[in-house]
């Protein structure tokens, strides 16, 4: 038994991926990111190592998790509908994040999406 | 008695062999071997050799295709992008491989329902029935690790979706997800994981897994009919099936020749079409009408079925416990079927696999969004879709009810009637796809024990 766990435990240890590492904390959008959300009305940046969709509907501003809540696709802003839609299930969520219609069992997480007194776009997670 | 004397003196190639490994045994099994006739249909018997043939044309082009493949985030698309459009013949190579994944997968779960309906998984082949699952479960594993190599859109999101199903795993869910995915998320880590599964692990399985299956086939010969004690003629293996086998891989190697040259991509047809497209970018929202292969859409569309919460779980968590358990009475269909069990008729089993055709068959036309005209999330569309799949599905329904009933004197149809009002229920009343098929398993099973009070001596009298 102890034979088998010293050759199994180290194949287990080794097929464990290390914890990611990179910036962590808010994200400030680049000068291309800020354009793709004035020309698409959202624009998908990394904060903290997660997928963010921020997103303006009129002149708000509103950031969520981009990854759906159902089997974790990157989902969409539908901008004439004001929705955030998942094309591989077909889960759509409201502007606060909750499920409208779909499978998703979760609503999306959401984040801080601000205009500094520059013009810049700062995204950062809730709770920060 | 082998005259060992002649067996010594014997020269040539066989002499010279039999002297140093004594490989007469050997012939003299394949000379004796036969393939029982006259019972079932000769086709049947070929398919087994069909899917073998497509895996070695895998093997193969999966070698050349490596040789120009380079793993890596920035290499992996550009890799096939070069390989298609610079190497020569490489979209040639490309499109044998892809086309002949479909060919392999089309061929194996025929040879699997050919196995369920003729019962040969009975005693004493169950592990033959078992290695063949499992086979079967490795060549999945084959199109699903396939399928992200060329670091595209489409791959990025199905092993999203894919793996992501893992997750619903009780206990180890997120460790298993992990170890997939060499991290949280689908990275380039994912595509390095999947990469040395595609070539190495699954490889290594497979052929192991396939000399277990044919070890226990030449050992125990081909399963006799259900009740039949000796065959009532026989082929020679060696040369007349093995001449045949050989000629329908020339035809088989015509038929993947073809349309590798003239539908490189695929039919075009969403779900079975293989254009590289636009690289895979984690930053791009997955765009509308992505869908899985034509194999796992299926499962695609159940879990566009299920609500988001269930008996306390998330939809996706019942979903996967669902395609567990059928999976798992697939598996275990051997020690299931124990009329088959004692070599007599067992009608309810080969209904089973019919009313697993149709189930599969609904779900995979509906996936498809057959009769909506593409993808739409329009909710009179996707009704639409269900409208015209379960006229099909219904169609397809009737035809086997039909043919099973005159062809084979079947009189057993409650699984079957199940799946096909499960699909009228869904797609012509319009109630939700599991409320249909808790509906229709329930007056199944309710019909079935009507029959078993009312009619205790009718399963006595149904054939196969």
């Amino acid at each position: 038994m102890g034979w088998l766990v010293s050759i199994v435990y180290p194949i287990i240890r080794y097929l464990k991926p290390l914890p990611q590492t990179g910036p962590t904390g808010p994200t400030r959008l680049t000068r291309d990111e800020a354009s793709k959300l004035e020309q698409n009305k959202f624009v998908i940046v990394p904060v903290s190592g997660q997928r963010v969709m921020v997103l303006q509907s009129g002149d708000q501003l509103h950031a969520f998790s981009a990854k759906c809540t159902h089997e974790g696709c990157t989902v969409t802003f539908l901008p004439a509908q004001s929705v955030m839609w998942c094309p591989c299930h077909d889960g759509r969520f409201d502007l606060n994040g909750r499920v409208l219609s779909g499978p998703p069992p979760q609503p999306l997480t959401k984040y801080m999406a601000q205009r500094q007194p520059d013009g810049g776009i700062v995204v950062s997670q809730e709770s920060a | 008695m082998p005259d060992t004397n002649s067996d010594e003196k014997r020269g040539g190639l066989r002499g010279w062999l039999d002297r140093r490994y004594q490989v007469t045994p050997l012939f003299e099994f394949l000379r004796h071997k036969e393939v029982p006739l006259g019972s079932h249909w000769m086709g049947w018997y070929y398919l087994g050799g069909i899917t073998m043939f497509f895996f070695v044309v895998q093997v193969i082009t999966g070698v050349l295709l490596l040789m120009y493949y380079q793993p890596g985030e920035a290499t992996a698309y550009e890799s096939i992008r070069f390989l298609t459009t610079k190497v020569p013949f490489g979209w040639l190579i490309r499109s044998v491989h892809s086309w002949s994944a479909h060919l392999m997968i089309i061929s194996l779960v025929l040879h699997m329902f050919s196995t369920m309906m003729l019962k040969a998984y009975r005693p004493p082949r169950e592990l033959t029935w078992v290695s063949g699952y499992l086979l079967f479960l490795l060549t999945l594993g084959f199109g699903f690790s396939g399928y992200l190599l060329p670091w595209n859109k489409l791959a990025y999101f199905a092993t999203t979706v894919g793996t992501n199903i893992v997750r619903s795993v009780p206990l180890l869910g997120n460790w298993l997800l992990e170890v997939m995915r060499g991290g949280q998320d689908v990275t380039i880590n994912t595509l390095y994981r999947f990469f040395a599964a595609h070539v190495v692990i699954l490889p290594l399985a497979f052929v192991g897994l396939i000399a277990m299956h044919l070890l226990f086939i030449q050992r125990q010969g081909m399963a006799l009919p259900v009740g039949a004690k000796t065959a009532p003629r026989g082929m020679k293996f060696f040369p007349s099936f093995a001449l045949r086998d050989v000629l329908l891989w020339m035809a088989c190697l015509m038929v993947l020749a073809t349309l590798a040259v003239f539908l490189p991509y695929g039919p075009g047809i969403p779900g079975m079409d293989w254009e590289l497209g636009q690289k895979a970018d984690p930053f791009a929202p997955a765009y509308p009408g992505i869908k899985p292969e034509w194999y796992f859409l299926w499962e695609y569309q159940l879990l566009k079925e299920f609500p988001p919460h269930l008996f306390g779980l998330e939809g996706p968590q019942v979903c996967l416990l669902l395609i567990a358990l059928l999976f798992g009475i697939w598996a275990i269909i051997p020690w299931l079927d124990r009329r088959a069990f004692r070599d007599k008729p067992s009608p309810a089993f080969s209904d089973l696999g019919w009313a697993a055709i149709l189930f599969l068959v609904y779900l995979t036309l509906t996936g498809w969004d057959i009769g909506a005209g593409g993808a739409s999330s329009d909710l009179a569309a996707i009704q639409h879709s269900a409208r015209v799949c379960a006229w099909w599905t219904l169609a397809a329904g009737a035809v086997v009810v039909v043919f099973r009933f005159l062809r084979y004197e079947h009189r057993w149809f409650f699984l079957t009637g199940a799946a096909l009002l499960q699909a009228a229920l869904h797609g012509l009343v319009g109630i939700s796809y599991l409320l249909a098929g808790v509906i229709s398993v329930a007056l199944a099973a309710v019909a079935i024990a009507i029959r078993r009070v009312l009619f205790p001596q009718a399963n006595e009298k149904d054939v196969t």
